[in-house]
């Protein structure tokens, strides 16, 4: 059985930061139908570990839905939350949140709701700055890409009852806002509340979780040559400074490979001649190194 | 058989790949993992008759 925590509702124009334990639910539903919601959450042990966009475009597509992860930046790149349910599944992990100098340099405004500056009030509550506020999981947004591969947005499909649960994996602050768009279709012209609630998570709940496997390179600051977080703005240079990048320099070793007849002719057949040309030894490693990528034949 | 010599150049990190590769069992070594690749490509990626 869940365990209700908190409830409210989210009015027009406003987000907030919300203190999330590993283990609770933040669920959040439609009141009239049709608004679009902005979503962003920390670590709430370490802020510079974010929920990031890319990373969760990469691995779940451009509208993460239920059974999804929230993850966090490289080179973090763990998973924060999980997408337990979507009724709408219209989610969107492209297009940037919306701000005021969008609002003024396309409709002329002096101020209006925008979901940066909504973000960066509701974090302001934590001490975060309005550079702090990072790309949003943007919850209930209709989006795709065009024929031209240009992104587009279209209007809202969802009805009153329909939500989205995100549960925690790592203590977490969440920050929903409304979305200020009343002049775009994103929210149908209307900007609407929402119903926020927070739940301690059933065993039913934990059991829908996949399971995660964890790796060496998920980072922690204690893996990190510089560990302090910076506090002047202007940049200056470390003169002790020396590269370490990995693995450098990229040495290149010639190997001979002696192909039989019958090799030879695979070759032939499946180098990508219009890539390659003539050059059979660059064919020959494309051809090895996409047989690794397609079978996995370790690891 | 007659043999013709193809010529790869592999950075380290490539080798580095390969030889776990063959440290796994797939192959005895570093050149017989590049033929058997070959192969095995060949048949993922059959012609269409
Ligand atoms: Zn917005």
């Amino acid at each position: 059985m869940r365990t209700l925590i908190e409830e409210f509702v989210l009015e027009p124009g406003t987000g907030k930061a919300l203190e999330l334990r590993k283990g609770q639910i933040l669920r959040l539903e439609q009141i009239e139908g049709g608004q679009c919601l902005d979503f962003n959450c920390f670590n709430l042990d370490d802020y510079k570990e974010f929920f990031h966009c890319g990373r969760t475009r990469t691995l779940h597509g451009i509208h993460p839905t239920r059974g999804d992860f929230l993850w966090s930046a490289p080179p973090r790149e763990r998973a924060m939350m999980y997408i337990l349910a979507d009724t709408a599944g219209a989610n969107d992990v492209m297009f940037p949140r919306c701000s005021a100098n969008l609002y003024e340099s396309v409709y002329g405004y002096d101020a209006h709701t925008n979901c940066q500056d909504i973000q960066a009030e509701a974090q302001r509550e934590y001490g975060l700055t309005p550079d702090d506020v990072h790309d949003s999981f943007n919850l209930f947004m209709c989006t795709g890409v065009d024929e031209n591969g240009r992104t587009y947005i279209t209007r809202q499909v969802s009805k009153p009852g329909d939500h989205v649960e995100l549960l925690a994996l790592m203590d977490v602050l969440a920050v929903p806002n409304i979305c200020g768009a009343d002049v775009m279709r994103t929210s149908n012209f209307a900007i609407r509340p929402a119903k926020v609630q927070i739940f301690a998570a059933s065993d039913e709940d934990f059991a829908a979780v996949p399971p995660l496997r964890s790796w060496r390179t998920q980072r922690t600051v204690a893996d990190f040559k510089v560990k302090a977080i910076r506090t002047e703005r202007k940049l200056a240079r470390d003169p002790d400074y020396r590269p370490e990048f990995v693995n450098t320099p990229i040495d290149y070793e010639a190997i001979e490979i002696a192909l039989d007849a019958e090799e030879l002719a695979l070759l032939g057949r499946l180098a990508r001649r219009e890539q390659y040309g003539d050059r059979d030894g660059e064919a020959l490693r494309d051809i090895v190194f996409s047989w690794w990528e397609e079978t996995r034949p370790i690891g | 058989m007659a043999e013709t010599t193809v010529t790869i150049h592999l950075n380290q990190q490539q080798k580095d790949l390969l030889d776990r590769t063959v440290a796994a069992g797939v192959a005895p070594d570093r050149i017989a993992l590049i033929r058997l690749a070959l192969r095995r490509y060949g048949e993922l990626h059959a012609e269409k008759g």
